[in-house]
């Protein structure tokens, strides 16, 4: 088993943390796991984008291809659209992504998380709305373990933690189609 | 075995050098390599125990020769820096040289010249191999390729710092440095009395003194004293030569890649092997000492050097090798790193024999 996933927006959306999260996760469910995170020189609104591979044996932590690939702003697509694999799933923010993506990649999702984190009740949980729509697409990461991370992640600021457990769930439970 | 936790490179690494008995840490920060920094100075106030001391330098200029100072009374002591820092602390390493000072650098390579960018790159190889500072001088130059490496590699610079009394560079990249995997992390290490060793300064009592020499006192003699560092390096390149091979035996071409072009290079290797393409790999661990003999005897292969670079190391695989027209390149110019499929790509090319 090998899961090459690649993660990319804008510094401050969240989603290193997103792909960190997941990582501690995959890591309980017994995988062998590389994060390897890319970021500019700005302090603030710079890319930020990360490669992560779930794998059984010892693997390239640089990606060949993204079998999941989530992009929450029109640049990451734009640098990212070609490491896209044909046969994965693209996931867009569509509140933040009008772009048409440039692949042959048949399964293109566009998710409002955005919107639904507003919703939710804080716009600053879109990231961990979209994972627990990516948790839908990579099963062998139990999403117990998934949503523990996240209360983990949390620790330091537990009255947030119902908050992000609730977008979570959200995203997890979210059906498109 | 011991615990595995999943942890970043530079993280791991300077927690590794504190359980190797590194005390004292000096540095300035700069990315991709100021998480060493950061972790020194949180072990100083969080764990008073261990007599750890952090000083954040004025620039590196004082943060190498603050290592030369430590290391002279016979403590370990090290710093942790990118690019331009590294350029910054070469004079450092040419009197450390001299003065048979085991100062430990860690360089994590990020793309130049000037302030360049702050993804992976492999171009400072020639800088760190080579020696960039002036004189007739070698450093022991270590070249991990995985978080569990650079933590291993990262003790035993220290171990070998001391047993030939030279520096040791560790060299890191952006990628091994901010990546995070899974590692069971070495353990402490038993310290001597540090003024005890036969590094550690000492000009009275009824011991022999030892004296940190970097100047000469005439011609006849400095060729004496330069005799005598270049034994050691023959030395240190009689005995610490590493390498790993992988799939050699029926291989119609050989990857050679170090650090974390290395680990690309081995996904790439599986997946031509998938495809029934004869491919090995031999990985550089020691820089310098180049392992020259991992290459002996092999005739009638394809080498392709794959690099983070222009082509440096590939001038050192053209001399290792038999017949250097055997000998390939392919590179990226940093802050983008191949992936196992632009290897592959790479491979298919030079045409591997498929069965």
């Amino acid at each position: 088993m090998k899961k090459e996933l690649l993660f990319s927006g804008i510094g401050g959306q969240g989603v290193i943390t997103l792909g960190e999260t997941l990582c501690d996760a995959a890591i309980k469910a017994g995988y062998n796991v590389t994060f390897v995170p890319f970021y500019g020189q700005e302090k603030r609104g710079g890319r930020t984008m990360c490669n992560i591979v779930v794998s059984d044996g010892v693997e390239s932590p640089i990606i060949s291809e993204a079998d999941i690939m989530l992009i929450f702003d029109e640049r990451s697509l734009r640098d990212y659209q070609s490491l896209m694999s044909e046969g994965g799933t693209m996931i867009l923010n569509s509140d933040l992504v009008e772009l048409e993506p440039e692949t042959a990649c048949k399964d293109i999702r566009r998710i409002p998380f955005s919107t639904m984190a507003q919703e939710v009740g804080n716009s600053k949980t879109a990231n961990v709305i979209a994972l627990g729509y990516i948790a839908k697409f990579l099963p062998m990461i139990p999403y117990d373990l998934i949503a523990a991370e996240v209360e983990r992640s949390f620790a330091a600021k537990p009255k947030l933690i119902p908050l992000n457990l609730k977008a979570l769930k959200t995203g997890y439970d979210y059906t498109d189609r | 075995m011991g615990k595995k936790e999943f942890l970043q490179g530079n993280q791991a690494m300077a927690e590794s050098a504190i359980r190797a008995g590194c005390k004292l840490y000096f540095g300035y920060p700069i990315t991709p390599s100021s998480e060493v920094p950061e972790y020194y100075a949180k072990a100083m106030i969080e764990r008073p125990e261990e007599g750890i001391t952090f000083i954040q330098a004025e620039t590196e200029v004082s943060a190498f020769n603050m290592v030369a100072g430590a290391v002279a009374t016979g403590h370990r002591a090290m710093t942790a820096t990118s690019g331009p820092g590294f350029s910054l602390g070469q004079e450092a390493v040419s009197y450390m040289s001299a003065g048979d000072l085991p100062g430990v650098i860690v360089e994590v390579m990020r793309p130049g010249p000037g302030d360049g960018e702050i993804l992976a790159s492999q171009g400072d190889y020639f800088q760190a191999v080579k020696g960039g500072g002036h004189g007739d001088y070698q450093t022991l130059v270590l070249a991990p390729y995985s978080v569990q490496e650079l933590c291993e590699l990262m003790q035993e610079s220290f171990e070998l710092a001391e047993k030939y009394r030279n520096p040791v560079i560790l060299l890191s990249d952006a990628t091994l440095a901010k990546m995070r995997e899974s590692v069971e992390l070495p353990g402490y290490v038993e310290q001597k009395d540090p003024a005890s060793k036969p590094n550690a300064l000492r000009g009275c009592g009824k011991n022999e003194p030892h004296k940190v020499v970097t100047c000469g006192d005439g011609p006849v003699q400095w060729e004496e004293f330069n005799a005598r560092l270049q034994a050691k390096y023959k030395r240190i390149a009689e005995n610490e030569v590493r390498y790993a091979t992988y799939n050699l035996e029926d291989a119609e071409i050989i990857l050679v890649a170090f650090g974390s072009m290395a680990r690309v290079c081995e996904s790439a290797m599986k997946m031509a092997r998938e495809k029934g393409l004869k491919v090995g790999m031999i990985r550089p661990i020691s820089l310098w000492p180049f392992p020259d003999k991992a290459f002996e005897g092999i005739t009638g292969k394809k080498f392709l050097v794959c690099e983070l670079n222009a082509g440096q190391m590939v001038q050192d695989v053209k001399l290792a090798v038999e017949n250097k027209r055997d000998v390939y390149f392919y590179g990226k110019l940093g802050g983008t790193t191949p992936s196992p499929k632009n290897v592959l790509a790479e491979i298919e090319k030079l045409g591997g024999e498929s069965k």
